[in-house]
């Protein structure tokens, strides 16, 4: 894609944003934000016995990468694994999101994913704590 | 009495700019942080200068040279008696920014639109996508007008317990000011190796310049603010932020509506000072 493919795919997640919803109950559920710039994005997935996220989504609000940027994460990890999510490089995402044009909001690019990982890990911290409570 | 503004020219409504979308005498700027909001829409006929990308060196941490400054009005088809008006997102911190570049390589005739992208939204006036193309121009800048602009060592050596004909404005948040964490999960405070104030500065939010609607507060309510801090026109004053945005805010307020004669932004800002070796700073005060 050149500049422009990306930035109107960007334009696209940003004003018609995929998967903009709350999810109830759901195992992640974690808040992320850049005290820089005043982006917020709230990410939730639902993650099954197999550790594969089978629905994700975000709310958010902030400006149009950061935004954009969360669109586009909730349609590249779903279905995948907490260790595939755990693995994606940020590099991956840059690239995915067109590394020029958001190389001056590289934080806010990045959010979304930053958060879901935070979240996945806290998850899995909640999990090892209830697992070790059950064999005590 | 009521005051007017030192300079109410350089202040333009809404109303103004739309009654001059076909003057090609002037020129509409959009500056915004948000780096793609002028892609999704911008007032028409407006070009947009980036203030990352387009106002910046690229490798060192400055603005560009005299030269790429011309070259960035060429590109814009800005010559040198353009009226160039000015606005953006964020109650426009970067289209006051962008007027402070402008003015360090001295473009005469320039103007910020009062209330900026916000009111132009919230009055559903017409935004389009179409990106406009203007005929190149000549353009000669002047050598940058460092009368406005001060640099570390100026404010160490004269800023620092700012007193006498010195005043010093810390235009950012209280809890920035003060030195306490942003607790946002996962982030740290970004930008500096230490949290605090330069000792001496006085707390002025920029926010406390502008009205709900986004708009500045009257002449009076203005320098009822600042000469309510210690910050007079007779003294020389200079204001910082993180990186200088919301200090070019400030600096246009005192500058052009309230008249103050010696202003600089300090540009280098807090993501300078707080990471400087050795430097004075305040915290908790």
């Amino acid at each position: 894609m050149d500049r422009q493919e990306y930035i109107e795919t960007l334009l696209d997640h940003y004003e018609h944003p995929r998967n903009r919803r709350a999810i109830e109950g759901a195992e992640i559920d974690f808040t992320g934000g850049n005290p820089g710039c005043g982006d917020i994005v709230h990410m939730f997935a639902t993650v099954d016995k197999d550790d594969r996220i089978t629905d994700v989504s975000f709310e958010g609000d902030g400006c149009t990468i950061s935004q954009a940027s969360a669109s586009i994460i909730t349609e590249m990890v779903k279905g995948k694994t907490l260790s595939e999510l755990e693995q994606m490089s940020y590099e991956t995402l840059v690239e995915e999101l067109g590394s020029e044009v958001v190389a001056p909001r590289i934080k806010c690019a990045v959010l979304a994913l930053g958060t879901l990982k935070a979240g996945a890990e806290e998850y899995r911290q909640k999990r090892r704590v209830a697992e070790l409570q059950t064999q005590a | 009495m009521m005051h007017e503004y030192a300079h109410p020219e350089t202040l333009v409504s809404t109303e103004w700019v739309a009654e001059h979308l076909n003057d090609p005498k002037v020129r509409v700027v959009e500056s915004d942080e948000d780096v793609l909001l002028y892609e999704t829409g911008h007032i028409p006929g407006a070009v947009k200068i980036d203030w990352h990308t387009d106002e910046q060196d690229q490798v060192r941490r400055d603005f560009v040279d005299q030269a790429g400054f011309e070259a960035l009005m060429a590109s814009r088809g800005i010559a040198n008696d353009t009226t160039v008006v000015f606005y953006g997102d964020k109650n426009n911190w970067y289209a006051c920014y962008t007027f402070w570049l402008f003015k360090m390589y001295g473009h005469k005739d320039c103007r910020i639109m009062n209330g900026g992208r916000a009111k132009w939204v919230a009055e559903d006036r017409p935004l389009v996508r179409e990106v406009p193309t203007y005929p190149r121009t000549s353009y000669t800048a002047t050598a940058q007008d460092t009368s406005i602009r001060a640099f570390r060592d100026e404010i160490l050596r004269e800023y620092v317990n700012a007193s006498g004909d010195r005043a010093l404005v810390d235009v950012r948040s209280p809890q920035e000011y003060k030195g306490e964490l942003l607790a946002m999960v996962g982030y740290e405070q970004e930008g500096a190796q230490r949290a605090g104030h330069i000792p001496g500065a006085r707390s002025i939010p920029w926010a406390r310049a502008v009205k709900d609607d986004g708009t500045f507060k009257s002449a009076d309510e203005l320098k009822a603010l600042y000469e309510g801090e210690g910050v007079t026109p007779d003294k020389k004053v200079a204001a910082y932020c993180r990186i200088g945005e919301r200090s070019s805010h400030t600096w246009f307020v005192l500058t052009y509506l309230l008249g103050y004669p010696n202003v600089k932004n300090y540009d280098g800002s807090w993501t300078e000072w707080g990471s400087l070796v050795g430097v004075p700073i305040e915290k908790n005060v």
